[in-house]
């Protein structure tokens, strides 16, 4: 069982409204996660491209913040026990933390919110529970159904970040005025002292219909207008144009300054600023062009995805530039292209058996395999906005003899397991370690281990 | 073919293309030496014809036209214009030019305004710095204060010959009626009070009298007027009848340079001057969309002088005289609006 209660003042809950407002522009419903020093609100959009949290310290921003947990008492419900986490629909929070605008009656403003949740087996329902103290003693009761969900973050590490810049989010305002409204994407890139923020669509548009061609807008400032400027020139960073004008809006109101921290294109962005107790984030999956690439068409085509931490995503096929304090020899791929090599009976065995129990474990087979057979991205298009951690330390230092690997490469399911468990050789299937219990059971064995293959003078 | 110059007059331009937008969706722009012109001609609804003089809106000095015509025909998306140069009138400079992206023409609008910090930008910036995208960054800056361009191109055809020769401006007859419009908002206002209150009564399917009208199903209004000074403007439904009547208004004589005097008596308005003012046969009606006159009237935000000619039961044609023009018959937008029959 856990208990949550807390407690805001007017202006707590105006600036929890206006959080929930910014956040209402990124999905449909926000994860509440209750730890013992903060509580946090996050949305992960559904194209999993956008990913804003803001955290509200228990110390600073509440007037009173208590959170417990019983040992044991949730822990089926998160992996983490000393964490609460759920989810609400965005809409039934605003419509409970209404904003400025609703105070029109002086005398029935709202004096204190007190929030609690009920979750307790003697409970019959588990609700969120919000009580609005108004004036004249006016109570205003919101009890809103929540769904217990596993929160999925994104991550960002900011120490690897080699780009940043700061700037008041009023002028980055003032740049998206100028856009169009048919605008949807924009490309931030520096240049001899210029900024320039160009906004663009790639929706095509009908060779006949030319007056119908998307209207480009490219707004240049100086960078004596930013707090600080340290990025790196000619590098352009493309993300969603929504995105970026939900965070600097939200940025805008509370009057703070935003700060932006990318390492280069096709790897997240994060926008950040801090106020009053509240920390905001907007971790963004970028597209865009290096400045040493010769084909930014290529990369900007397609559409980057994020997927979550815990299950990340295929890390890219052709990876190039693998640097060498990560790079190792790929595990054998699960492909045609090994077996003939090894020649051993039991693999094709088990690959005969594979075949026939397809059949009759259809279902599960393919379930099983999802985790490692999603199909690979095209090729260097994009990167999971989950990057593992130590992932920009690949793009550090260019090697030489990356081209070689990358082609044997080609052939691994390329699976995010492959950089989160380390370098090394590893005796398991990617994919393995991420199966559930269940999953496991059902699970057709691996063709082959990788100690079989000793001593064939291929990996040896 | 070449154009290019600098905006002089960006909220004018900006104004004369918002009022534009609000009638169609493409606009013909037609380059001259002296002159620039634009059309609207819209599958329904008002016609406007617009000649400015360059130094109008552009800088003569800096207006360079080229063509072996004379003239450069170019079809604008005039709400992307418009959108594109509401940010110009803030700005300190802007240029519009003509450029081409492969084999797509544009118009690209640099606009650069005065930066949010004024630190002195020692370095300036290398001229014709060329970004990746379709824009281009312009000219050295000064010294002191780092300007913020912007570039919108908007993209724009040049027009096949044939199909712009063809157009031409409507041709009516003489007014029976010409009459100075009173404030474009008041009138705004009223005319549009009039089209809710026809749109909100059900039982009005077509405006004026009846519900067989052929014609589109907005309200219609009943414009008339008479060359005595006064303006009428009603709206007839089956559950009511209002009007406005505005009187003392000008009726300004016209041009009749190489008229002789017989002719210039036998015009109708002429004619129609000599009628009584309390004569029913003095006045000239027509009948206009509502939706659509609330359009036309958009242009008041150019603060204009308007002469509204009125043809009975046929057309009512608004000459628009932008304001620091007036008597010049350079600078005039034409509207011509065509009357519904009953």
């Amino acid at each position: 069982m856990t208990t949550l209660s807390f407690s805001l003042a007017p202006k707590a809950i105006y600036q929890l409204h206006d959080a929930l407002m910014c956040l209402s522009k990124f999905d449909d419903s926000v994860a509440i996660e209750a730890e013992f020093d903060l509580l946090r609100l996050s949305v992960l959009n559904s194209t999993k491209t956008a990913y804003s949290a803001f955290a509200f310290e228990a110390d600073s921003f509440f007037e009173s913040y208590s959170f417990g947990v019983a040992m044991g008492g949730s822990s089926s419900r998160t992996t983490n026990p000393n964490k609460f986490s759920c989810q609400v629909l965005i809409k039934a929070l605003v419509s409970a933390f209404k904003g400025r605008t609703s105070g029109r009656d002086k005398d029935t403003s709202v004096e204190r919110c007190e929030v609690e949740l009920q979750e307790s087996p003697e409970d019959v329902e588990c609700r969120l529970i919000i009580r609005m103290i108004c004036g004249l003693g006016v109570i205003k009761l919101y009890k809103l159904a929540y769904e217990s969900i596993y929160v999925q973050h994104a991550t960002f590490d900011r120490s690897k970040s080699t780009n940043t810049w700061c700037i008041d989010p009023k002028y980055l305002k003032e740049i998206t005025d100028h856009f169009g409204p048919s605008a949807e994407q924009l490309d931030v890139f520096s240049d001899h002292g210029k900024v320039v923020f160009t906004s663009f669509t790639t929706k095509i548009s009908d060779g006949k219909e030319i007056l119908r061609q998307p209207v480009h807008t490219s707004v240049a400032i100086d960078k004596t207008d930013f707090d600080y400027y340290l990025a790196e020139d000619r590098l352009h960073v493309v993300i969603y144009l929504k995105d970026f004008k939900a965070a600097i809006a939200h940025a805008d109101t509370v009057d703070s300054m935003i700060t932006a921290r990318f390492t280069r294109p096709c790897r997240p962005l994060q926008f950040a600023y801090e106020f009053e107790g509240v920390r905001a984030e907007y971790t963004l999956m970028t597209r865009g062009e290096a400045p040493m690439d010769g084909t930014p068409s290529s990369s900007r085509a397609v559409a980057p995805q994020l997927s979550a931490r815990q299950t990340p995503a295929p890390v890219q096929a052709s990876q190039r530039n693998t640097a060498p304090d990560t790079r190792q020899m790929p595990p054998p791929p699960r492909s045609r292209s090994v077996r003939p090599l090894t020649g051993s009976t039991r693999a094709s065995q088990s690959n005969a058996e594979s075949g026939s129990h397809a059949e009759s474990h259809a279902e599960s087979h393919t379930e099983a395999h999802t985790e490692s057979q999603r199909p690979p991205q095209p090729s260097m298009e994009f990167d999971s906005l989950f990057v593992p951690a130590d992932d920009d330390r690949q793009w550090d230092v260019p090697n030489e003899e990356d081209e070689a690997p990358a082609e044997d490469e080609l052939g691994w399911d390329a699976t995010g397991e492959q950089t989160s468990m380390g370098p090394g050789l590893r005796d398991t299937e990617p994919g393995l370690a991420e199966t559930s219990h269940e999953e496991e059971e059902m699970r057709i064995p691996p063709t082959q281990r990788m100690s079989q293959l000793h001593g064939l003078g291929l990996f040896d | 073919m070449r154009f290019r110059t600098q905006i002089a007059n960006a909220s004018t331009f900006a104004k004369l293309t918002a009022s534009l937008s609000s009638l169609g969706k493409t606009c013909w722009m037609r380059l001259e030496e002296g002159f620039i012109r634009f059309t609207i001609i819209p599958d329904q609804g008002t016609q406007v014809w617009a000649q400015l003089p360059v130094d109008a809106i552009f800088e003569e000095s800096t207006y360079i036209l080229e063509s072996n015509t004379g003239y450069i025909n170019l079809e604008v998306s005039v709400d992307v214009l418009h959108r594109a140069l509401r940010s110009a009138v803030a700005a300190k400079l802007s240029h519009i030019r003509l450029t081409k992206k492969g084999n797509l023409p544009l118009l690209a609008l640099t606009i650069r305004t005065t930066s949010w910090s004024n630190a002195p930008n020692a370095l300036g910036l290398p001229p014709d710095t060329s970004t990746t995208t379709t824009t281009t960054t312009t000219t050295p800056t000064t010294a002191t204060n780092p300007p913020t361009p912007t570039t919108q191109p908007a993209p724009r055809p040049p027009r096949t010959r044939n199909a712009v020769e063809g157009l031409h401006q409507p041709r009516c007859r003489d007014p029976d009626v010409h009459i100075m419009l009173p404030s474009l908002l008041q009138l705004k206002s009223i005319s549009e009070r009039y089209t809710k209150l026809a749109t909100e009564s059900k039982t009005m399917a077509a405006g004026a009298t009846t519900s067989t009208s052929t014609s589109a199903s907005g309200p219609k209004l009943e414009i008339s007027a008479n060359m005595h000074g006064s303006l009428k403007l009603a709206i007839v439904g089956d559950a009511f009848s209002i009007s406005t009547v505005w009187s003392d208004l000008l009726n300004p004589s016209l041009d009749h340079t190489g008229l002789d005097q017989e002719a210039v008596e036998r015009l109708p308005s002429e004619r129609m001057r000599g009628v009584a003012a309390d004569d029913e046969k003095g006045w000239a009606k027509v009948r206009v969309d509502g939706k659509d006159w609330s359009k036309v009237l958009s242009v008041g935000r150019l603060n204009p002088r308007v002469i509204a000619s009125f043809i009975h039961e046929t057309a009512l044609v608004l000459y628009v005289f932008l304001p620091g023009s007036w008597n010049d018959e350079e600078s005039c937008l034409t509207y011509y609006i065509n009357s519904y029959s009953i």
